[in-house]
């Protein structure tokens, strides 16, 4: 009779399954900034109250904070084609639909999910930094975008980065469900395995490991940044140099 | 001809009016101290002349060119506005994550367009006519009050204002803390800055100022020199105020 359960598969499965490593890292990463880029733009459209914006950008987290990543990977999967076969009966164009990887349509569900949730944790961010700031930059007559660009968000972010870092550790968990574009992600890979030997439980056994461990190399270059951009304790004076004319 | 002119300025919250039509000339090395009771827009007024408040009416020349204060649509004008004034609050409001070098600097570069080496040069200058030359290296938490404040004072000369806006640049200081960042305020005004400093150290509005003015309830009511304003005061609303403040006909205590 077979084992039960065949502990060496847990580890020689490893290698195998880490050849998707990148697809999975780079599915999270470029998810997570597109996060970023969105969620910040949905925080400002908030903070700045601007008119219709405003409600759109409000239905849009409603919704998305309201469905489950797995659906929203499938309306955007079978979505977004119907939309451009639509438009290409319509008005006769020949946009190639077929030739889009579903590599960009899970890159752009996660992205879209990943900014519903990042929008409320950069507007926190913007917010904690004191508004005499901005004042001081407007003073100095800076525009509102130059003040943004050089003393908001450097300061918002150094509040942000942990929150940052766990939407990026979300992300990556995300990945796991890219099967459903046809992505073949760690997971995907682990699930072909399992159908190959049907060894499915050592199988996720691995992809657990692998997940854990990304996870935990992640928690230790965020910590590492977080101090590097911590404003120092103490510095030292500045000497003037006298030959320095 | 007066070097700036503010016309007719107006400014309510809601129902409360806060200023009523203030009228100034200043001239070129103007230091003018404003006194008044709390509350009746001394601050409002200086924030309305760099546009950190819009005011429902008024405008404001310098160098002979108008500019509608109670417009937003020009962010040209308002740049430029922002640019001839400069502004020291009493919060400080240091750039957090930046050293007080680059606080000095930041204005320089990214307003002033000014090249890396000329703006540290300047920067260096600057903090070097404030005391701080030794603390440019150092963050604003470093720092304590009166000495962010004297990098606030660099920070706003650097860009060589054609005014300097001083709002109760003492008002959030400990006690022992006044006397550094009043001594710059006096270096400077005797370098020949124009300036308008919103301030409740009477004594020291009185040593400083070479023109005080008083207002109340949103519009001026007394404009002459130290002297006149405090010696002898023409109207009855400043006699009452000075005489709370313990000012009216007593040697200033605070002599530098």
């Amino acid at each position: 009779m077979a084992k039960l359960f065949d502990f060496e598969q847990v580890f020689t499965n490893i290698p195998e399954l880490l050849k998707y490593l990148p697809i999975t890292l780079e599915l999270a990463l470029l998810a997570t900034f597109i996060g970023l880029v969105l969620g910040l733009l949905l925080a400002i459209v908030k903070m700045k109250q601007i008119p219709v914006l405003k409600q759109i950008a409000a239905l849009f987290v409603s919704i998305v904070r309201g469905t489950p990543v797995l659906v929203q990977l499938y309306i955007v999967y079978f979505g977004v084609p119907m939309f451009f076969k639509y438009l290409n009966t319509k008005y006769g164009t020949h946009l190639a639909v077929a030739e889009i990887p579903g590599f960009v349509y899970a890159v752009l569900a996660l992205g879209l999910n990943s900014s519903a949730f990042s929008s409320e944790m950069i507007r926190s961010a913007l917010m904690s930094v004191s508004k005499g700031q901005l004042e001081a930059a407007n003073a100095l007559g800076m525009t509102y975008g130059q003040a943004l660009r050089r003393i908001i968000i450097p300061e918002a972010m150094t509040v942000a980065l942990p929150t940052i870092g766990n939407s990026l550790i979300s992300a990556i968990k995300g990945t796991s469900l890219a099967f459903t574009c046809a992505v073949v992600e760690i997971t995907a890979q682990g699930k072909i395995i399992g159908g190959r030997n049907y060894r499915y439980f050592e199988v996720y056994c691995s992809l657990a490991i692998i997940y854990w461990l990304v996870t935990v190399v992640i928690e230790q270059i965020l910590k590492a940044v977080e101090k590097k951009m911590a404003i120092p304790e103490q510095v030292e004076s500045y000497i003037e140099q006298k030959d320095e004319k | 001809m007066s070097l700036i002119e503010i016309k007719d300025l107006h400014k309510k919250y809601k129902e409360n009016v806060v200023l009523d039509g203030i009228n100034l000339s200043i001239e070129q090395g103007n230091v003018i101290g404003i006194i008044g009771p709390s509350g009746t827009g001394k601050s409002t007024l200086l924030r309305c002349l760099n546009q950190l408040e819009i005011p429902e009416k008024g405008t404001i020349s310098i160098n002979g060119k108008e500019i509608n204060l109670s417009s937003r649509k020009n962010k040209k004008e308002i740049l430029a506005l922002r640019q001839n004034t400069g502004m020291v609050f009493q919060q400080f409001n240091l750039f957090e994550r930046k050293t007080a070098l680059e606080n000095v600097e930041e204005g320089l570069i990214v307003v002033q367009k000014k090249s890396k080496e000329e703006a540290r040069r300047i920067a260096l200058e600057e903090l070097k006519r404030v005391g701080m030359l030794n603390w440019a290296n150092h963050y604003p938490r470093h720092l304590s009050g009166g000495q962010q404040q004297r990098v606030a004072i660099a920070r706003a000369l650097a860009m060589r204002p054609q005014l300097l806006l001083l709002d109760e640049p003492t008002s959030a200081l400990d006690p022992e803390m006044v006397g550094e960042v009043l001594d710059v305020i006096k270096k400077i005004a005797a370098e020949g800055f124009t300036m308008l400093l919103v301030s409740h150290e009477m004594a020291f509005v009185r040593n400083v100022s070479n023109r005080v003015i008083f207002i109340d309830k949103g519009v001026v009511v007394e404009d002459g020199t130290p002297k006149q304003v405090f010696s002898n005061p023409q109207n009855e609303r400043t006699k009452e105020f000075l005489a709370k403040m313990y000012m009216l006909e007593v040697e200033p205590e605070y002599i530098i």
